[in-house]
């Protein structure tokens, strides 16, 4: 539960932009979680009403786009993409059960709209 | 349960240290202000394409630290679990044992109390205790301030014994080289499949005090598939702090850890 967190280092970053384009309101933000980043997305949603509060983000839209785990096998050389809502990864073409995660720890912010 | 709960107060947290050399408070050091933005053609003036990690603050400290620790070839490892799981009991007969061999110091995160600082501390191990206040994990910058305050003169490896937590500390890197998690036998054998983000980002699961696993009806080979079905990358070792059993290959795993 750290998400008030993370979107307290959104919201500075936010600010920061909107300040420099003398933007009056952010409209909608963009943010993107691996399924792997150990964040959840209500929690974050709920962080977020909480922080824009009184600031320029304040009732913005919050947009939050899922990476999925990409995991590389290597018996077959080949990456694939982890099921959605499975941790257990297993190679499509061999079966082999595979721990090399490349992707899905992302926690970014992708894009800020403002007017 | 964290500094997270929204009141808008920031809980400084603490550092004690418990070594012979470095006693007392830390002073607070500056942070930099380090979130990296690319911005390379806005959609609109007021659309901005910013991909600035959420975690970059956090993961720079971590590279510091990283840095520090190759410099000093220092081996680090990160140790996570439930609260109660037996980290500290595990690394008090560490240092007392494998101690013995190569130097060790230990950075020790908990809410509050300086117990377990206390429990670890030995005249060869200087220990340091992160009191974290409400904050429910150890971040990378409260690891530096915590190995700020120790003498690493000859210390081979240094243990971070994370709070008993086995969510929020799967995000933080800390620098360090390993990442220890622990599932002892008076949890369930389905942890590894709950808490999954974690066991995905292990080095090394130890599935502790299998002394009692028989008494508490702990099956250990259905801990030990589901720890393999979820985190095949990481290395598997049972072992018993209290009956030793298991120690030697936990033991041999530092030393062929060990930076050359």
């Amino acid at each position: 539960m750290h998400e008030v967190g993370i979107m307290e280092s959104a919201l500075t970053v936010v600010q920061r932009h909107a300040a420099e384009r003398k933007a009056r309101r952010v409209d909608r933000i963009v943010l993107r979680i691996g399924t792997l980043a150990g964040v959840e997305p209500e929690a974050l949603r709920f962080a977020f009403d909480v922080v824009t509060r009184g600031t320029v983000a304040e009732g913005a839209v919050l947009a939050i786009e899922n990476a999925p785990a990409r995991v590389y096998c290597p018996a077959c050389e080949r990456e694939f993409t982890g099921e959605a809502d499975s941790f257990i990864f297993t190679c499509p073409d061999c079966h082999a059960l595979c721990g090399e995660v490349r992707s899905g720890r992302e926690l970014e912010l992708s894009r800020i709209e403002m007017s | 349960m964290c500094v997270e709960c929204g009141c808008g107060k920031n809980v400084p947290f603490g550092v004690r240290v418990l070594s012979y050399l470095a006693p007392g408070l830390l002073k607070p050091r500056a942070t930099a202000e380090a979130v990296a933005t690319v911005n390379p053609e806005p959609l609109s003036p007021l659309t901005v394409e910013v991909h600035a990690s959420l975690l970059a603050k956090n993961d720079l400290a971590a590279a510091r630290n990283r840095g520090l620790f190759a410099a000093r070839r220092i081996l680090a490892l990160n140790l996570v679990s439930s609260p109660g799981a037996g980290k500290t009991t595990l690394l008090s007969r560490t240092v007392d044992e494998f101690g013995r061999e190569h130097r060790c110091a230990v950075v020790v995160g908990d809410l509050e109390t300086d117990n377990d600082a206390r429990r670890i501390h030995r005249p060869h191990v200087p220990v340091a205790q992160i009191t974290t206040g409400t904050a429910c994990h150890l971040d990378a910058d409260m690891v530096a301030r915590g190995v700020g305050a120790l003498d690493l003169a000859d210390v081979r490896v240094l243990f971070i014994e994370n709070v008993g937590n086995l969510v929020c500390p799967a995000s933080f890197d800390l620098g360090e080289a390993v990442r220890v998690v622990l599932l002892s036998a008076t949890e369930g054998e389905d942890k590894p499949l709950k808490y999954p983000p974690i066991f995905k980002s292990a080095h090394l699961v130890l599935l502790t005090k299998t002394d009692v696993a028989a008494v508490l009806g702990f099956d250990l080979q259905a801990a030990a598939d589901n720890i393999r079905r979820v985190a095949p990358q990481a290395q598997l070792i049972q072992l018993s702090a209290r009956s030793g059993d298991g120690l030697a290959a936990w033991y041999d795993f530092l030393r062929t850890h060990l930076p050359p």
